[in-house]
């Protein structure tokens, strides 16, 4: 999976330029689109997601071997997370 | 998996060329996993008070998205610098990481003046951490990140110092790598700050 | 090789404070544990007697309110955690055949951290004369608004908030060094699926550990800014709402018991296997049931707020998760009764606890279910049955497990053998004594009674109950005073076992008692699940591990100030922070960052300890081709 050297470095400047791309889609569409939240707001946390995949994945090296636990543990903690952040949506009055 | 005292580096990288290398990045990235959750409490706690804006000011009236968008940034840009210093790290160019690091600490230190002028700016227009539960919980919440950033910046700034001395090795490379990730690290839970925390109080 | 660099190898007391030998800090561990275990059953024990009759007047309002807070936070934090640690530390390396644990250093971070910790919270009976208002008196859960009211005076929850921060950081870095022990340092031939039951469940603890201690990292932070910075998290007036310590408090708390849990449960596997000359029973369903109970104990939090009204899809969601865990459960006592079941079952001490865990531990969890329905919780909640309840689990399951554990590796630990005649008479007084106090209790609650007031009325049917429960208590503290003078008696007469007293088949069994410095002298080649039992019985096997490298230098971490003075840093800047003088907060974080700094700049080579010495220790002749080298 790791490729040759240029190769990473390649994606590393490629997720550069999608990490950019995705902020300043997300900027945008709050600046100038006048859409309702009920639409912006998940398309937002999806491309914001994306964008954390993205940096995981390649400029921390997920995608190297040897990363079983580290991925283990992140998406551990992400679901752990997610447990906390849906208590606060739905269970708080 | 693998035998104490062998010495095989996983894809013959010098982080971790030691099983002493290795449980540090391992250790690093189970820490991580763990600061998911410390942030993800965070969130949750900033979600469930963000309208709770008493008396005070909300996040409509008040952010700076000039400010903030040049935070990002800057913040994104010191990602990049700091995988570049890896990149230089792995063909053994301690010179050019070094200098990568540099570059990373330098950005991080504007993200950080950047977000301190914002927080002056906002105290000045009322938005106190007492004033309200949105205020208490948006200064806890950035703040937190903050004072990841800060730790950082200090953190990076002294192993570059210690490059200087100690060079490449299978001692030093590990600290290198998990600081990278640290780095790393910090960026990401920003791209979820700007969404929920400052995009988000724009939306509704 | 580099002949070692010159490193101060301290002895004494010096020793102990400076070490970061795994073995040294389980003993620590312990007996700070221990400590704690005492304070906290002291405390219980003035609660039975102000509860012992009637309209009692010994320990009332806010006196009472702190005894119990302190008892629940005591026994939870600073007495059963540590314990924990300590069988980790001593047991878990020897078990997967390491010469140590992945960080020395952090390790002997992490103790100092929740000593000082405890140190703090605990601190509060006496500073409570001197200028402090108070002991902390909210509960062990902190309920805000109870707990986080912003106000001028010093002491109280502030204790309790900063005590259990300081701990918290220790038992966090804990976690993450036994996690990276167990996957990265296992010997060669120790696959996931031969690690020894107890190593399982540390490693699922750990993780536990790992993933619900930055929960309560952010309840207290948040708690902290509310008391000292008058922030509006927990405070209604502003906006804030207590509903989210509530959550976030149990979103840490409920992964919490079962960290305490589940070590429990591999002492019991250990010593029920050993104990029946038998190999436990369904051990992949075991290890399977321990990651199931680990991942479920993350989505079960709201049954501990089910009066809150949170609405049925939320109650009956969480009702139904709870009830679930009752599954990987009973494939526990079962495997453990199927285990037993046909096998040569020799009564020691170490198994009469074991064996008395399992009956008691599943009357704990049956009210467990029946808490799990919420219709049926609105009763019982806030009463003497949910005291019953959690104190046959964490009494009747992790203390049982605890004393069991003791007993049986108290070999390993010191190299002699506790008393077996004293243990078998501590065994039977905390075990009847267990049943009268908490037996009563599930009744007493049924009546009415609910926990954590200090007094109830005459002639309403309580008089019985509560008095048979203060005797029992008396009964437990009898037992406990019967271990401290077994112990005591023990290490006086000093006789020395064997390294294998009891038969054992797992490997901390196939070296020394108590182990060397550096654990094996050789790696260890593990070639079977009970790696030891299968050397003794297999054809090829002459009852020794099978070494999987030749005879050479060790190298050993050197030991350092570092980790106390960390660690006292915080405990200064705590204080700071409690008397509101920030200045000595932020002179006790910079003592902190100073060490960070060191630790940083300054590289640990350690130390090597050579073949010779390594031949002295094990009695064995130095090998030719060695004393060559050392000549040459």
């Amino acid at each position: 999976m790791a490729g040759n050297k240029a190769g990473s470095t390649r994606n590393y400047w490629l997720t550069f330029a999608v990490s950019i791309a995705l902020t300043v889609i997300t900027f945008y569409i709050v600046a100038k689109l006048d859409t309702s939240g009920n639409f912006l707001i998940p398309f937002m946390i999806v491309l914001a997601i994306a964008q954390a995949l993205f940096q995981l994945i390649f400029w921390m090296h997920m995608n190297e071997k040897g990363h079983l636990m580290p991925i283990i543990g992140i998406a551990t903690g992400a679901f752990v997370a997610l447990t906390a952040v849906i208590m606060a949506l739905y269970w708080v009055w | 998996m693998s035998a104490p005292h062998s010495n095989e580096a996983v894809n013959g990288r010098l982080e971790t060329a030691t099983l002493e290398g290795r449980n540090k990045v391992l250790g690093f990235w189970l820490f991580l996993g763990g600061e998911t959750v410390l942030f993800g409490c965070l969130f949750a706690t900033f979600l469930a008070l963000r309208n709770q804006v008493n008396d005070g000011p909300g996040g409509m009236d008040l952010f700076e998205f000039n400010i903030v968008a040049w935070a990002t940034f800057l913040l994104l840009t010191s990602s990049m610098t700091s995988v570049m210093a890896i990149v230089e790290m792995h063909r053994g160019n301690v010179q050019m990481m070094r200098l990568w690091f540099i570059v990373t600490v330098l950005l991080g230190a504007g993200f950080l003046g950047l977000e301190i002028y914002e927080f002056i700016h906002y105290l000045n227009l009322g938005l106190g951490f007492t004033v309200s539960a949105f205020s208490s919980a948006f200064y806890t919440l950035v703040g937190f990140h903050g004072a990841h950033v800060a730790f950082g910046i200090l953190w990076i700034a002294l192993l570059v110092i210690q490059s200087y001395k100690k060079g490449l090795t299978t001692v030093t490379a590990p600290k290198f790598y998990v600081a990278a990730l640290y780095w790393h690290f910090v960026d990401l839970v920003w791209v979820f700050i700007f969404t929920i925390v400052y995009l988000m109080g724009r939306v509704g | 090789m580099a002949q070692g660099h010159a490193v101060k190898r301290y002895t004494g007391l010096l020793d102990w404070l400076t070490t970061v030998d795994h073995k040294k800090i389980g003993i620590l561990y312990l007996l700070a544990g221990g400590l704690f275990f005492l304070i906290g059953g002291f405390e219980a024990i003035l609660i039975r007697i102000q509860l012992m009759d009637p309209d009692n007047t010994y320990f009332v309002g806010a006196t009472f309110n702190a005894l119990t807070t302190m008892h629940g936070t005591t026994m939870i934090f600073f007495a059963a955690m540590p314990i924990i640690f300590g069988f980790m530390n001593a047991i878990v390396p020897l078990q997967i055949g390491a010469r140590d644990v992945a960080y020395p250093f952090v390790n002997a971070l992490g103790f100092w951290l929740f000593f000082f910790g405890g140190l703090l919270m605990n601190l509060s009976w006496i500073l409570n004369y001197f200028g402090a208002t108070g002991v902390p008196d909210a509960g062990w859960t902190g309920y805000a608004p109870l707990s986080s009211a912003h106000s001028e005076s010093i002491g109280g929850v502030d204790f309790y908030v900063l005590g259990l921060q300081v701990a918290g950081i220790g038992t966090l870095i804990g976690g993450i060094n036994f996690l990276v022990t167990i996957i990265n340092m296992r010997a060669p031939g120790m696959s996931y699926m031969r690690m020894p039951l107890f190593t399982w469940a540390s490693f699922i603890t750990s993780a536990l550990i790992l993933f619900a201690f930055p929960a309560i990292t952010v309840g207290l932070v948040l708690l902290m800014f509310d008391r000292l910075f008058d922030a509006n998290f927990f405070d209604v007036v502003d906006g804030g709402n207590p509903v989210i310590w509530e959550h976030i408090f149990w979103i840490f708390g409920h992964p919490e018991v079962y960290i305490l849990i589940l070590p429990g449960f591999g002492i019991i596997s250990e010593i029920v296997s050993v104990f029946s000359r038998k190999v436990l029973f369904g051990y992949s369903t075991m290890v399977f049931a321990t990651i199931l109970i680990g991942f479920l104990g993350f989505m079960v939090w709201v049954h501990h707020m089910f009066t809150v009204g949170l609405g049925f899809t939320a109650n009956a969601l969480f009702a139904i998760a709870t009830m679930l865990i009752a599954i990987p459960t009973g494939v526990k006592i079962f495997n453990w009764l199927f285990t037993m079941w046909g096998g040569q079952i020799s009564f020691t001490t170490a198994n009469l606890f074991a064996t008395g865990f399992i009956p008691t531990f599943v009357m704990g969890g049956v009210t467990g279910v029946l808490l799990a329905v919420p219709s049926a919780d609105f009763q019982f909640h806030d009463s003497y049955f949910v005291v019953a309840h959690f104190h046959y689990v964490i009494v009747g399951g992790l203390v049982l497990g605890f004393f069991a554990g003791l007993y049986y590796w108290w070999p390993k630990l010191f190299g002699t053998m506790l008393n077996e005649t004293l243990g078998k008479i501590q065994f039977w007084t905390f075990f009847i004594g267990f049943h009268l106090t908490f037996f009563v209790q599930h009744f007493l609650g049924l009546l009415g009674m609910p926990r954590r007031v200090f007094t109830y009325e005459k002639g309403v049917g309580m008089e019985l109950g509560n008095y048979i429960s203060t005797l029992g208590a008396f009964l437990m503290g009898i037992s406990t005073l019967i271990l401290i003078y077994n112990i005591v008696v023990t290490t006086i007469k000093n006789k020395r076992v064997g390294a294998d007293p009891w038969d054992g088949r797992t490997l901390e069994w196939a070296i020394s008692s108590p182990a060397p410095e550096y654990n094996f002298a050789q790696t260890p080649l593990v070639r079977g699940l009970d790696a030891l039992w299968h050397e003794k019985t297999a054809d090829d096997g002459d009852g020794k591990m099978k070494p999987a490298e030749p005879l050479g230098e060790i190298h050993m971490p050197s030991p350092s100030w570092l980790p106390i003075a960390m660690s006292f840093g915080l405990f200064v800047s705590g204080f700071g922070f409690m008397y509101r003088h920030y200045e000595i907060a932020i002179i006790g974080i910079v003592i902190t960052l100073v060490c960070m700094f060191l630790r940083s700049v300054y590289d640990d080579h350690g130390f090597h300890i050579s073949v010779e010495e390594v031949c002295e220790t094990e009695g064995i002749e130095v090998p030719k081709s060695k004393a060559e080298e050392a000549h040459s």
